[in-house]
């Protein structure tokens, strides 16, 4: 029984974080044609450096206002935390002229969005990917 | 002479322009320095600044570079503008210019543009990838704005050069002015005052006030020092210049108007000045000033006068040296001068001149005299050692006569020195009639001459010669004797010496000469004789008996006799006369005839006199103690009268003895009388009042004159022996002595018959009265030990004789 517990501790240690650790992907619209992005095509697309596919094609990023998966996407991605992400973009907004990703409410909606335009790309947990989208890049924490 | 003063020539002038050179110097390098360091740090802070300035833009300007965002950069680039001392900003992507922005500025020259350019300080940074700082992504540049920062240093600069130039006017003001007061014032009034400065009249500089111990105050007081010895030195030169003076004057009366002649000469005799007695004692002609010499005259030896110069300039110091030179006129006359020549140390001679002819003149005429005879001209004996001197045997033979003018002193005596003079005037103008050019007469003594008869050698010949200057000599003289006319007459022995045969030298020849004219006069005179060496042995021999006769009389080899002297009338003996023996040891028996005139000559006679005077007392003080009553006669020469045997003396001798003066009687001879008849006088009167008999010697052998017998106090005379010797065969001697003894009788004197040889003389004498005899026939002298048994004799004899009837 004991031993059960400490077992059922552990595990329980274990698995609560495990949801949130799930693995985050970039995923596209399969007829994109993009097969595969580089963490620095990701960098750039989402952080406004320019926004274009290898393919030529316009990118169109999508960002989730679900601020716990989006700081972990911006921690994965370039290991900032989301108030600088936020500083970041503040100030491109105010003195220039590069817009920040497109936010939608969830990842449903931003799956819809990239099934339904082909430029767009947007981050997903693993599981919510689905058959409607094409995983281009894997973000490993 | 007063050099003319610019201002730049001061001390302030010369100090200020040090002061502001020294200042100006420091000072530009100062600034410079500073505003170097004033420009470094300015640019040191533009650049600091804009490196805060990039800080704080460094993140925007990334992420615009990263998004290549130009509206974001141009933002960022204008707002780094706004700051004052940008100039200008670019932001840079790769090779693409995404921002940039500049500043408008005002011209600037264009060297200071280059140089700004090249010194400008900017700031660049390399821009990083915000998300990956690996990645550069861009640069930003920020240039400064010169015109700021060079404001900001001209600002800078323009203070510290109105700090600096006020500083130095400082300083240049208070070098000025501490030069001023404490050096140059103080100097200028002490040289102010130097210039009129009468430091003759004891003024002197006064020390500044305030200056009492400083350079200045010292330096015033070493000049007061030294212009108190200046003057002390001025006044010591001043007078020592006007003694000069006063003797140069002095001296320069005394040089031109001295009576011997002055100069002064270089060794060839080049003068440098002499006065005028010079050129007149000289006769220095006229010349060019400066070229007459000393030697451009007359001198008889001109080259011994320069060597006279010379050896006194040689010698230095103190060489005087002087001589006399014959000078020689053009005229034939002639001048003796004495030159005395003195170096003065410059190579020159100094020397004085008199005229000493007067002097030479005296001086040659006194040499003359000394060799010549001033009567008759003739050499004196001098004159004629000089003219034999250096004789050799090799030289011509002559002969030397000497003579002597037999009764020349008689004359002489009679008429006068003057008519003596006369008469050897007369001798020798005879003498010179007969003599040859050869020949040389000389006067070596009052009437002795000495004639060099040259060439004679031959004995004959010489004789033949010298006899006949004898005869012309010997002829009667004319002359003036006492106002009337006299025939004087003197003859003259000569002696002859021959050269060389007689003597080698003109001692020799003088002595041998002498020899041969005293044999001459001994001869009788009125004959010449040649020189014998026998003479010279004569005289050696005489010598010798001399020395003998000293040693005698030294030795008493000398010995008493005494003859009896026996009273005829008493038939008994009266007395003895004592008299001299001397037994020679080599040549035995000398007679007192010999002897006595040599003692006589060589003044012996006094100490004999003496010694027998008192060793007759002696014995006849014994026998008369022996109670023989008799006296002794003494002898007494000529020569002891007065001095070698003053009465008192005698007096002396017989007070001694305790004799009684009738047992000593002295015995003279008429030369006694004759000599000095006043000394002799007083002698003999002294000695007759003290009680002692006087015998008169040897009587009718002299003059025998009567007026003696008269004048003289006499007790006794004493007939000479010749006459009693032929009495008995010479009728004449008898008449003779029969007179002396009748005169004697009548004047009261005594007679001693002398020399009484045998009995009949004593019968004579006995007949004729005579009181006393004395001779052989009764003894001969006897000495003192054999007398007493004498005297027994005689009284036997006597008595047996019997007495006169």
């Amino acid at each position: 029984m004991r031993r059960l517990f400490i077992t059922v501790c552990f595990w329980s240690l274990a698995a609560l974080p495990m949801p949130v650790l799930a693995d985050l992907v970039v995923v596209a619209n399969p007829q994109s044609g993009i097969a595969h992005l580089s963490l620095d095509d990701v960098v750039n697309i989402y952080l406004g450096r320019y926004r274009r596919l290898p393919s030529g094609a316009t990118a169109e990023p999508i960002d989730i206002s679900d601020n716990e998966m989006r700081a972990r996407f911006y921690r994965g991605l370039v290991r900032k935390s989301l108030p600088e992400i936020n500083a970041y973009w503040a100030r491109l907004v105010f003195a220039g002229k590069t817009r920040p990703p497109l936010v939608v409410e969830s990842p449903e909606a931003a799956l819809r969005r990239v099934v339904a335009e082909p430029g767009s790309i947007a981050y997903l947990e693993r599981s919510q990917a689905g058959r409607q989208a094409k995983i281009v890049f894997e973000l490993n924490d | 002479m007063e050099k003319r003063t610019r201002w730049w020539h001061g001390i302030l002038a010369r100090s200020l322009m040090a002061v502001v050179g020294i200042a100006l110097l420091m000072g530009g390098m100062s600034s410079l320095l500073v505003s170097r360091m004033v420009g470094e740090q300015v640019h040191d802070q533009a650049v600091i600044k804009l490196g805060e300035l990039l800080d704080t833009v460094e993140n925007t300007a990334s992420i615009a570079c990263f998004v290549a965002d130009e509206q974001l950069a141009r933002e960022l680039v204008q707002g780094l503008l706004r700051n004052s001392e940008v100039l200008r900003v670019s932001l840079r992507t790769g090779e693409h210019e995404l921002a940039h922005a500049e500043r408008k500025v005002g011209k600037v020259g264009p060297g200071r543009t280059a140089l700004r350019t090249l010194l400008t300080p900017s700031v660049h940074r390399v821009l990083h990838s915000p998300f990956n700082a690996d990645e550069v992504i861009g640069e930003i540049r920020i240039d400064a704005d010169w015109a700021v920062i060079d404001a900001r240093m001209d600002s800078y600069s323009r203070f510290i050069g109105l700090l600096f130039a006020g500083l130095l006017a400082l300083v240049i003001a208070a070098a000025a002015a501490m030069m001023l007061f404490l050096v140059i014032r103080p100097v200028k009034a002490a040289s102010d005052r130097l210039h009129r400065l009468d430091p003759a009249s004891g003024e002197r500089l006064v020390v500044p006030e305030g200056h009492e111990r400083t350079e200045i105050g010292r330096l015033v007081e070493d000049i007061n020092a030294l212009s108190g010895r200046l003057v002390e030195t001025l006044d010591q030169e001043r007078a020592l210049r006007r003694q000069k003076e006063i003797d140069q004057r002095k001296y320069q009366d005394l040089f031109d108007n001295a009576g011997s002649g002055i100069f002064v000469a270089d060794r060839d005799g080049l003068l440098e000045s002499f006065n005028r007695a010079l050129v007149e004692l000289i006769w220095l002609p006229h010349r060019e000033e400066g070229t007459r010499r000393l030697t451009d005259t007359g001198w008889q030896a001109p080259e011994q006068l320069l060597a006279l110069l010379r050896a006194s300039l040689d010698a230095g110091g103190d060489g005087q040296l002087e001589d006399d030179f014959l000078l020689l006129g053009r005229r034939g006359d002639e001048r003796w001068l004495h030159v005395a020549v003195v170096p003065l140390g410059d190579g020159s001679v100094q020397g004085t001149v008199t005229d000493v002819t007067q002097r030479k003149r005296e001086e040659l005429s006194a040499r003359r005299l000394a060799v010549t005879d001033s009567l008759t001209g003739f050499a004196n004996r001098v004159g004629l050692h000089r003219s034999l001197a250096d004789l050799d045997p090799a030289d011509a033979p002559f002969a030397l006569v000497m003579l002597d003018l037999d009764g020349f002193k008689q004359i002489n005596d009679a008429f006068g020195f003057p008519v003596g003079d006369r008469l050897l005037l007369a001798v020798a103008a005879r003498l010179r009639g007969m003599l040859g050019d050869m020949d040389q007469p000389a006067r070596i003594g009052g009437d002795e001459f000495a004639l060099v008869l040259a060439g004679e050698h031959d004995r004959e010949m010489t004789g033949a010669r010298v006899e006949r200057i004898a005869e012309q000599l010997a002829l009667p003289y004319e002359m003036q004797v006492a106002d009337a006319q006299s025939s004087l007459v003197v003859s003259a022995s000569l002696g002859v010496a021959l050269f060389p045969r007689d003597g080698v030298d003109v001692q020799q020849l003088l002595r041998a000469a002498e020899l041969a004219l005293n044999s001459a006069r001994q001869a009788g005179g009125r004959s010449y004789r040649f020189f014998d060496p026998a003479l010279q042995a004569a005289v050696e021999h005489r010598r010798r008996l001399e020395d003998d006769l000293r040693a005698a009389v030294a030795s008493r080899e000398l010995k008493l006799a005494f003859q009896p002297i026996v009273d005829l009338r008493e038939r008994r003996l009266a007395g003895a006369e004592v008299l001299l023996r001397w037994l020679h040891p080599q040549r035995g028996h000398v007679s007192p005839e010999v002897f006595i005139p040599l003692a006589e000559e060589i003044g012996l006679i006094g100490a004999i006199g003496l010694a027998v005077l008192d060793e007759a007392c002696r014995q006849v003080a014994l026998w008369r103690g022996a109670g023989l009553d008799i006296y002794v006669s003494v002898n007494v020469s000529v020569r002891q009268i007065p001095d070698d045997l003053p009465p008192v003396v005698v007096m002396d001798i017989l007070r001694r003895y305790k004799l009684p003066p009738e047992a000593i009687a002295i015995e003279i001879t008429e030369g006694v009388l004759m000599s000095n008849v006043g000394v002799a006088q007083a002698w003999i009167e002294s000695l007759r009042a003290a009680g002692l008999r006087i015998y008169l010697d040897d009587f009718g052998t002299g003059y025998s004159s009567l007026s003696y017998l008269k004048r003289f106090p006499l007790d006794t005379v004493k007939i000479d022996k010749s006459f009693i010797r032929d009495l008995h065969v010479n009728s004449s001697d008898r008449t003779l002595v029969e007179a002396i003894i009748t005169m004697a009788a009548s004047l009261g004197l005594n007679v001693v018959a002398e020399g009484v040889e045998d009995a009949q003389q004593l019968a004579l004498l006995d007949e004729m009265g005579c009181g006393f005899g004395q001779g052989y026939h009764f003894s001969r002298p006897v000495a003192a030990t054999d007398f007493l048994e004498t005297v027994q004799r005689i009284d036997t004899e006597l008595l047996q004789a019997g007495k006169r009837p």
